[in-house]
């Protein structure tokens, strides 16, 4: 229970022959944490089995349908007819099909786009009545389109300065006044100098002029032709897309199911990647879980009818182990915490169950509200239910708002009232007037966990490297509180001992701290105090939640006294602080909580790092 | 409710112990948090030792509140 599962350390050897049946059934077992081979001198890594390329070719395929066809993949019973001819055949019909739709709606949405900024272009002109055929290289004629500043009438003035002979559309446009301006060649260069001034910028239609030779007539009625076209093609863009939308529908089980199905061969097919591999056989290196070695080892032998050699020895000291957590059901859930963290090293205890044990309860002790831990735990049931998924995590928020509540009746607290209507709730202790006894209740709770934090570090270390060094890295901190305490109750004359009593015993733990740790000890000598002090936001933020859940009812209370529509207000006011409250709460007793566990308790023990324990084969959830 | 000047001192007093602390501890996280963050967005895993490191000033603040409370005590 405060272990990792028991490891042991598996080399498995055999010709190449029996190569993919091994990986087969190892794939089948799911117990194997595979090591990987580094190239060496001995022997090179191993190369995929053969089916991996093609497998690969049609796993890409499948995927690129997959984001082509938008499909969500979400576990669906489609029955795959596996083997791969089957998929492969399937997969092409349906990759042609697709592909006729798509390249259609490329086509159709180039048209669409083409047509779309000449249509732009030609608003431009629409109310200026020059046939578009007009728009072309003249000998004798000059013409201009573009945005400029000026005023029509002023404009109109300084062009007849110039000559007369000018045709001038003006018209207001979004971007500022738009002009086209037909003048004779000969006043050309007059006419861009004046045009300059008045900070012309000109207009190149582009598509226009790629396509002035199919264009006859008005522009407006060239637009109308235009937008008709349009028209029909967004309805033929829709239809496309209806029917690719429905292929993917049709497909998305078959999809999924052969996603995940070449995806776990693929993992086959190229496993021997991470083998170490000569000309002619093959050395698979790992751990397996102690418990399931002998079955595995059966197993192995009955496939390959006794043809591996199988190496087992239990790990050694400098050994890089694979952790498995290894908890009772109850605590499980709490295995989340140490995989957001680190994994505990093979030699360590695993905290998993001091979490379960101490977590609900700093998390009830602050948010301690019989409606606020009832609210929470529906909460979080219902969202179990929507996300199941998440399903640990939520166990351990509905267990600490279990404890909430019973920490609600301790304190008689419901909603932030201690009474209902005139029945007073009995309570234990009253959060807001007893605020110093409950201070001192925390840190003594301070005092233990962080004392358990040593205990379980004095035998991470005993474990390791003996008593000797146990004594001095651990036990040394437990002297120091001792010393410490013994001073200040000699000092507050609690107890009739001479003070040097405690003196002597902080001096004895200084000195062994900076045996064992140096000067980096010494300078962390306060930090046991600030550790402890530090289990006062057990009341602090508790204290913070109860004071805005009573400031929220007495505002709310004084709008029902006035009656009217005011009582509507106190109503919302209440609904929606409290609602607030109760979000701020849970974010402040859980990130709260699970800081004192990291900063506080682990600091003391827990050294971590350790690879987690990924059994080939096995998919992640 | 009346309290003379001196009540009002008191509170003022423990006030700016927490007020000023938390200010404190809020810079030295935001500095702290921002190159947490990083971190993780370079490697998911740090997340417990990103928020681990995120938190210590905290302590500032508890620092701050025993303050407060001793100024409460001591002026009774």
């Amino acid at each position: 229970m405060l272990r990792p599962h028991d490891m042991c350390s598996v080399i498995v050897t055999g010709p190449k022959n029996v190569q993919e049946s091994v990986i087969k059934e190892l794939h089948n077992l799911q117990v194997l944490h595979i090591v990987d081979h580094s190239k060496n001198d001995l022997a090179d890594i191993g190369t995929p089995l053969e089916s991996a390329n093609k497998l690969s070719e049609i796993l890409v395929k499948v995927r690129a349908l997959i984001s082509a066809l938008n499909i969500k993949t979400e576990d669906n019973e489609f029955e795959l007819k596996k083997g791969l001819t089957n998929i492969g055949s399937n997969l092409k019909r349906l990759n042609d099909e697709v592909n006729i739709y798509q390249d259609e709606l490329k086509k159709i949405q180039q048209i669409h786009a083409k047509n779309d900024s000449l249509i732009q272009e030609l608003n431009l002109l629409k109310e200026i009545d020059v046939p578009l055929e007009c728009f072309t290289a003249y000998k004798s004629l000059s013409y201009v389109k573009g945005y400029v500043k000026t005023e029509e009438n002023a404009l109109r003035g300084q062009l007849s300065k110039i000559t007369d002979r000018f045709m001038l559309f003006y018209k207001i446009e979004k971007k500022g006044p738009f002009i086209v301006l037909f003048v004779d060649v000969k006043y050309k260069e007059q006419v861009n100098n004046l045009l300059q001034r008045s900070d012309f910028s000109p207009v190149n239609f582009a598509n226009l002029n790629d396509h002035l030779s199919d264009l006859k007539g008005s522009a407006s009625s060239n637009l109308r032709k235009l937008e008709e076209a349009n028209n029909n093609l967004k309805k033929k863009i829709d239809y496309n897309k209806k029917r690719l939308e429905l292929i993917g529908k049709e497909s998305q089980g078959f999809l999924t199911a052969a996603d995940s199905f070449l995806s776990e061969q693929l993992e086959k097919a190229e496993a021997p990647l991470k083998f170490a591999s000569t000309p002619s056989s093959f050395l698979i290196k790992g751990w397996v879980p102690t418990e399931e070695l002998h079955k595995s080892i059966e197993r192995l032998n009955k496939v390959t009818k006794n043809k591996v050699f199988v190496h087992f020895e239990p790990p050694k000291k400098q050994d890089k182990v694979p952790i498995k957590l290894d908890n009772a059901k109850i605590a499980k859930p709490f295995e989340f915490f140490i995989n957001l963290y680190s994994m505990p090293n093979y030699r360590e205890i695993d905290p998993t169950f001091f979490i379960f044990l101490t977590f609900p309860i700093f998390f009830g002790i602050m948010l301690g509200d019989i409606g606020y831990g009832l609210v929470s735990l529906l909460s979080f049931w219902l969202l179990k239910k929507k996300l199941p998924k998440f399903g640990n995590f939520f166990n351990i928020l509905m267990l600490a708002s279990f404890v909430s509540i019973l920490f609600g009746f301790l304190y008689g607290e419901i909603f932030g009232f201690e009474e209902i209507g005139h029945y007073h709730l009995w309570h234990l202790l009253s959060r807001s007037h007893d605020m110093f006894t409950l201070m001192y209740i925390v840190l003594g709770i301070g005092v233990i966990h962080v004392n358990i934090g040593l205990i379980i570090g004095f035998i991470n270390i005993y474990n390791d490297h003996g008593l000797k060094m146990a004594i001095y890295e651990k036990a040394s901190w437990i002297i120091l509180e001792i010393g410490v305490a013994l001073l200040a109750l000699s000092f507050l004359n609690k107890i009739f001992i001479h003070p040097v009593i405690g003196a002597g015993f902080m001096a004895i733990a200084v000195i062994m701290i900076y045996k064992a740790e140096g000067v980096k000890g010494l300078m962390e000598l306060p930090s046991i105090f600030t550790n402890i002090l530090s289990y006062i936001r057990l009341m602090a933020i508790g204290l913070s939640s109860v004071t805005l859940a009573v400031i929220i009812n007495e505002s709310a209370e004084q709008l029902f006294h006035n009656g009217g529509f005011l009582v509507l207000v106190g109503v919302l006011i209440i609904v929606l602080g409290h609602i607030l409250n109760i979000i701020l709460g849970l974010f402040g007793s859980f990130l709260h909580s699970l800081r004192l566990h990291y900063v506080e308790f682990f600091s003391k023990f827990f050294h971590g790092g350790a690879e987690k324990y990924e059994p080939f084969g096995l998919k992640e959830e | 409710m009346v309290a003379d000047i001196s009540t009002g001192l008191i509170a003022l007093g423990s006030g700016l112990a927490i007020g000023l602390s938390a200010i404190a501890a809020a810079i030295a996280e935001k500095e702290i948090g921002v190159a947490a963050i990083g971190a993780m967005a370079e490697k998911e895993e740090l997340f417990g030792k990103g928020l681990v490191l995120t938190v210590i000033p905290e302590t500032i603040v508890i620092f701050g509140l025993v303050v407060a409370i001793l100024i409460l005590n001591l002026a009774g």
